[in-house]
């Protein structure tokens, strides 16, 4: 009796334990390490020291080359989203509406960008986009002269919202998916246009798959590395590569470990706070 | 006078026709149910009259004035459907305000025609619930009170009661009955349910195959039911092959006692309803027979009894009479007028 109680107590602990010993040796260690890196001091001649200062951190957020570069990845993370939702969510309310076999084929079309490998993907976006590529021939071709398209903000947002729209057009319609099909009708029948019905009947039943696709293509596009590294070029940089020429190329790495922990709280801030927005209008939809 | 008028209503899908022709007229303040197995074109004649599906062939008048190609949002009828298919973002007084907002109806008159409607379903004290917080009936009130909300010409219920429970289902027939009455809308309603047909419409119409088999009032349709298919689809139902020879029927022998009729010699079916039939004693009937199983309906016992002339369903009222056991001898006795003819129009029978 008293053995089974104390075993009893024990219980929830022993459980918890697999799962908090690889979080803590997966994420809580190197996220420690990297904080406990940011705050090391570093020369130039030779390399970082043992004394601890906050220098990095008032370096980076004082100095405009950073804060251009923060500036850049909120507002490239930002716009994908919002290109992404205006795409993503008709492309789900067609998708939802169409039957067997097409939506299957065209379930696999919209997944299509995540069975390429990244880096196939930007190199695959250079080609098109470069100064010879194909949408600059084609405008040569309508005599309107070329453009510059590869290493700019429009190309690396063009690229992202090719590979995120899965991310958003999967919850969206999953949300759908659960929507009554009789509703829209009903809508219809109280005397609404086919535009009022989506607007005032089934966007509000989807809002919840949109916020949450929107927060995972704003969290997976401020951290995308490979293609602002392939298609935004050396000059343009974005949050995740300017972290990985702090590490690799200038070899100071506390300010790198600084930089990942400043756009690490301010990813979360961001999240955080929406996250708060996508609960709110859950608990107001579905109790 | 007329109110709602289907002119050879017609509608095909691909090579499949799912009305073939559907003419019938509704008069206002008017219950009609159309009743058929699943196939049989109801759902989709509702849908057509509704504004959601377009009709290939025909037309739909109504009151004098042609609909067939009206937009649904445009006809202003009020649809309750199976699902209830309320809006679950909002509450029931905004789920019942939605109709009247489309319309542009001001907020003062809005907020006393929901309150108006929501008294008459009883459901005032539920007007800021939210749906996912209504049991099954109480959804289906709200929905039949954002239909009738508008004041629509017709309500249109497409199987309205097909998801709740058997219990609550016959609670809300007599709830739909008395609402209907109240408000004096004509009404057409969809079901397979035999018994919500018979029991709360004006008049039933029977379809197969995406035609009318018959229209007619619940107790006509009952014990004069056209065909042989209608007759056992509308509860249950005897047949006997009889021989009709010199204006009498005759099976294995005995001499049926039935209705009335001029008709040449020959094969005839019989038809007789199980609640007809009279226990008597032995020798006391028509025929007697052997009780071979009974089962208990509550409200009334099912005899299976073996006769010379077949095999008969009797069913007997629960009325704490005396109950005879499986292999008693029993004596059937009947009205004449109630053993029928397979109608006039044996063989032309649709189904």
């Amino acid at each position: 009796m008293t053995a089974d109680r104390r075993l009893g107590h024990w219980t929830p602990v022993l459980l918890v334990l697999p799962g908090a010993l690889l979080f803590t040796a997966l994420v809580v260690v190197p996220l420690g390490l990297t904080a406990w890196l940011s705050v090391l001091d570093y020369d130039s001649a030779t390399g970082i020291k043992d004394t601890v200062t906050l220098s990095h951190y008032t370096a980076i957020l004082t100095d405009g080359y950073y804060l251009e570069i923060f500036w850049r990845t909120l507002r490239i993370a930002a716009l994908t989203t919002l290109i992404c939702a205006a795409i993503g969510v008709p492309e789900a309310y067609v998708l939802a509406r169409m039957h067997d076999p097409w939506r299957s084929i065209f379930l696999v079309v919209i997944i299509g960008p995540l069975l390429v490998s990244v880096v196939v993907r930007a190199f695959g976006w250079s080609m098109l986009l470069g100064s010879t590529g194909l949408v600059n021939q084609a405008l040569h071709a309508f005599g309107l002269g070329t453009v510059r398209l590869l290493y700019t903000e429009t190309a690396i947002v063009v690229a992202l919202v090719h590979v995120m729209l899965p991310f958003m057009v999967i919850p969206v319609w999953t949300s759908l998916q659960k929507l009554d099909p009789a509703i829209e009708a009903a809508a219809w029948t109280l005397g609404a246009s086919r535009l009022t019905a989506i607007r005032r009947v089934v966007f509000p039943e989807i809002m919840t798959g949109l916020l949450s696709g929107s927060l995972v293509v704003f969290g997976l596009a401020a951290s995308s590395f490979a293609i602002p590294g392939l298609i935004g070029g050396r000059r343009l940089k974005m949050a995740a590569t300017v972290v990985y020429d702090e590490y690799m190329h200038e070899l100071n790495w506390p300010v790198g470990a600084a930089i990942a922990i400043v756009v690490l709280l301010a990813n979360m801030l961001i999240m955080l706070g929406y996250n708060r927005l996508v609960e709110a209008r859950t608990r107001k939809t579905l109790g | 006078m007329t109110f709602l008028t289907l002119e050879r209503l017609g509608k095909q899908y691909g090579n499949s026709l799912a009305v073939e022709t559907i003419s019938l007229t509704v008069e206002r303040g008017e219950f009609v149910s159309l009743l058929g197995p699943s196939g049989c074109g109801k759902i989709t004649t509702l849908q057509m009259i509704a504004g959601l599906v377009t009709p290939t062939t025909g037309s739909i008048i109504l009151d004098g004035r042609d609909i067939t190609h009206e937009a649904v949002n445009r006809r202003g009828l009020g649809i309750v459907f199976q699902s209830c298919a309320l809006f679950p973002h909002m509450t029931v007084a905004q789920n019942v305000a939605f109709g009247l907002e489309m319309r542009g109806i001001g907020r003062a008159e809005r907020d006393k025609r929901v309150a108006d409607i929501l008294a008459l379903v009883q459901l005032s004290a539920m007007a800021a619930r939210y749906p996912r917080q209504l049991s099954g009936g109480q959804r289906q009130r709200v929905a039949i009170a954002r239909a009738l909300v508008i004041r629509p010409p017709i309500l249109l219920l497409d199987e309205p009661l097909s998801n709740l429970d058997a219990k609550l289902r016959e609670e809300m027939q007599f709830e739909l009955a008395r609402i209907q009455r109240q408000v004096g809308t004509t009404t057409i309603m969809v079901t397979h349910d035999q018994a919500e047909a018979l029991s709360i419409s004006d008049r039933v119409v029977v379809m197969a195959g995406g035609r009318i088999v018959q229209a007619d009032a619940p107790f006509q349709l009952y014990e004069r039911p056209a065909t042989s298919a209608i007759s056992s689809f509308l509860g249950r139902m005897n047949r006997l092959e009889a021989e009709w020879r010199a204006g009498r029927a005759v099976v294995a022998g005995i001499a049926m006692p039935c209705e009335a009729a001029l008709r040449p010699d020959g094969a005839v079916s019989l038809f007789i309803r199980p609640e007809k039939i009279l226990l008597a004693g032995v020798g006391g009937g028509v025929v007697d027979g052997r009780v071979t199983s009974r089962f208990f309906f509550g409200s009334h016992w099912l005899y299976r009894i073996d006769t010379a002339v077949g095999a008969l369903t009797v069913s007997v009222p629960n009325q704490g009479l005396k109950l005879e056991d499986v292999g008693d001898a029993v004596g059937l006795k009947w009205p004449p007028d109630s053993l029928r003819h397979g109608g006039g129009i044996s063989g032309a029978e649709i189904v």
